[in-house]
């Protein structure tokens, strides 16, 4: 090729990719969205809808409109009733067309008498609740005077305490009349008319059904889920976090709710260690204290300040003991299986432990690889994917199947993350279906490992050295056929899972055919 | 000092307990704080904790301890009993189950009002708003036998002392 081909050629290139990098920027929000179903969360996303702060303020609005024009009542009002029957239009409507003096009653818009300013003899009166006079007194409908200072104050504190602030009352105790929205936005500074704002927010997510916070900490986002229009309870917030709808633990596709809350309570749970302690020590005869037997002869002594002096095998007063390397109380006792059964717990409990360490360990390990794995993401869109486009003159969308690539291994560590704990609750008796997983999982884990090698570390080469073009090539293509490949295996693996390996049976049937053909 | 800064209507509370205290009921603040109380509430006669009289009242007397917080009266006086008392409102640790100490307070009630609440706490016990269960089911399963063990717990700890 001519030189000058080539420099024209670059600096066409240079054009395209400005452009190709907004696309790029862009392309961060599609990611997970139609567009890209299998990313991070579940298959359909269109029945889920991530509602900000503003879009729940206008559905409450929208809700307070309509009270406000079937009831004829102000719109405060109609807040306030809503609040009272957890925003519910037919429970609002029901109580109020059975019987309206009953809710307002309840609501505390009912007063028998208005109060008239108690004057003292300067024309001044003293608010019951500071003791002082003042000038600046507010009263509700009811009458009930006390000082602008004390309103604003008791208001601020009940926002600080809780959602309680949504119902407050008249100052004076035997006074129901409610608090408007109104007298306390004029009451209260912007700092905590907004605090104010978002438990009336909350008020609304927490009695829908259909809206969740999204669990994640620090997010601000509701989620709205439609489980009819969803196959699954994956659900993808904007603050990229992937939860389940149903148990709102992180998801958790392909394995159910039931293992997941099981496995967790598992991990968090001291057991395992009183189980190890179990399995693996005696507790000194004398102080109690549990021991490790871990090499040496029968003769132990406890640590101090114990300094009991015992046999390990029948846990006997060393003392008592003639024989320095035989028990033969032991012995005895081992036939006529007096310590059999406790041998026996102590295997089964071993076993155990061991059982849940294996699965255990592997969970945890495919989930620090998946946070790993979302930091190299990261590292890779902050800086290597420009600088491999600059070395192999190839425009970042071009490059995207890098990303995608990762994208795979996040969603693939998390599905295989989860078929440990499955694993670990399989039922020993099924053997079939332990076969059927192993080999399944097994696939899709060494195709996994290997995608993993090609992008973390294959990668690197290209990014620090020019190599030929060629080269460079065969990779990309490697790369995407890996990519691929993987993704089958863990559809396979994801839908095995959701039949509860049902194939089994089927599996056998078919294998017993092709024998027989 | 804490003390510096006190409202004034805690200092005028304080000073109306101390002069026109409430029937059966004392309460003096703690010298060194101001909003920590020490309080005395004698045992509502016709009620299992009651004093006994032997020429003169012996027993009866339940101390608790009331501290108002930095939001008082804007939120509710933390008050707790320190005498061991048989009582389905009220647990182990001597707190109370009442609702003006929780959502029903209100800035206008008083320390007084409080305590007057409390003392008609101990008139008419509430085993459907428990906070021990197992008194509460004695109180419901065999009341009498439940006032008894109640009024075995004045005679042995609300001595006063």
């Amino acid at each position: 090729m001519d030189p000058d081909d080539t420099s024209y050629d670059g600096y066409e290139e240079d054009a395209y990719y400005d452009d190709d990098y907004d696309d790029y920027n862009n392309y961060a929000d599609v990611i997970g969205t139609d567009s890209n179903p299998n990313h991070f969360a579940g298959r359909s996303q269109k029945s889920c809808t991530i509602l900000k702060d503003e879009d729940i303020s206008q559905r409450q609005e929208a809700d307070i409109t309509r009270i406000s024009t079937v009831l004829s009542i102000s719109r405060n009002e109609a807040s306030i009733l809503l609040r009272v029957y957890g925003w519910s239009f037919s429970k609002v409507e029901d109580e109020w067309f059975g019987n309206e003096e009953e809710v307002r009653k309840a609501v505390g818009w009912l007063h028998d008498e208005v109060v008239t300013m108690d004057h003292t003899s300067e024309g001044r009166i003293t608010c019951k609740i500071c003791y002082d006079s003042s000038e600046e007194f507010t009263s509700l409908s009811c009458g009930h005077p006390f000082c602008n200072e004390c309103w604003s104050r008791y208001f601020q504190v009940s926002i600080d305490d809780g959602p309680g602030c949504l119902m407050l009352r008249c100052s004076e105790p035997s006074c129901r009349v409610v608090v408007d929205q109104d007298v306390i936005n004029l009451m209260v500074c912007d700092e905590y008319n907004d605090k104010y704002l978002r438990h009336l927010f909350r008020s609304y997510v927490g009695v829908s059904e259909a809206i969740k916070w999204c669990p994640a900490p620090g997010c601000k986002f509701a989620v709205e889920f439609d489980q009819y229009k969803s196959e699954s309870f994956d659900v993808l917030c904007d603050c990229s976090y992937g939860f389940c709808w149903n148990c709102l633990e992180e998801s958790h596709r392909p394995v159910n709710c039931e293992t997941v809350r099981k496995w967790s309570i598992k991990n968090s749970d001291e057991a395992e260690n009183v189980n190890w302690i179990l399995a693996n020590s005696k507790p000194c005869p004398k102080c109690r204290t549990p021991i490790e037997k871990n090499k040496g002869c029968m003769h132990m002594t406890c640590r101090l300040p114990c300094k009991y002096e015992f046999c390990w095998l029948c846990l006997g007063d060393w003392r008592d003991h003639k024989h320095y390397y035989s028990c033969n109380k032991y012995e005895t006792g081992k036939k006529s299986g007096e310590y059999d059964e406790d041998e026996m717990k102590k295997e089964m409990a071993k076993k155990l432990v061991e059982k849940y360490a294996h699965y255990y360990e592997r969970w945890a390990a495919n989930e620090s690889s998946r946070r790993k794995a979302i930091a190299d993401l990261d590292k890779l869109q902050e800086k290597h994917l420009e600088k491999l486009s600059g070395i192999h003159l190839t425009p970042v969308t071009q490059l995207s199947f890098i990303i995608d690539a990762w994208l795979q291994i996040i969603e693939a560590r998390r599905i295989l993350k989860w078929t440990y704990a499955y694993g670990y609750y399989l039922p020993e008796n099924e053997g079939a279906k332990k076969i059927l997983f192993e080999h399944l999982q097994g696939d899709a884990e060494s195709n996994l490992e290997r995608l993993h090698h090609c992008v973390e570390d294959e990668l690197q080469p290209f990014i620090a050295v020019e190599v030929t073009s060629q080269e460079f090539q065969d990779y990309c293509a490697k790369l995407k056929n890996m990519t691929s490949v993987t993704k089958n295996y863990f559809e396979n693996l994801v839908s095995a899972f959701e039949n509860d390996l049902a194939d089994v049976e089927c599996h056998g049937a078919c294998t017993n055919v092709d024998a027989a053909g | 000092m804490a003390n510096s800064n006190l409202p004034r209507r805690i200092i005028k509370e304080t000073q109306r307990l101390l002069s026109e205290p409430a029937p059966g009921i004392s309460a003096s603040p703690s010298e060194d704080n101001m909003r920590y109380f020490n309080v005395m509430i004698l045992g509502p006669t016709q009620s299992p904790y009651e004093g006994t009289f032997v020429q003169l009242l012996i027993g009866g007397v339940f101390k608790l301890e009331l501290f108002l917080p930095e939001e008082y009266p804007m939120a509710a006086p933390k008050v707790r009993f320190l005498t061991k008392i048989y009582h389905p409102n009220i647990d182990k640790l001597g707190r109370i189950c009442l609702d003006i100490l929780k959502d029903k307070w209100s800035p206008a009630l008083q320390i007084r009002t409080v305590l007057l609440s409390i003392q008609a706490l101990l008139s008419a016990p509430n085993p459907d708003d428990p906070l021990s269960e197992n008194i509460a089911k004695h109180w419901k399963t065999n009341e009498a036998e439940a006032v008894e063990t109640a009024k075995e717990w004045t005679r042995l700890y609300a001595s006063g002392a």
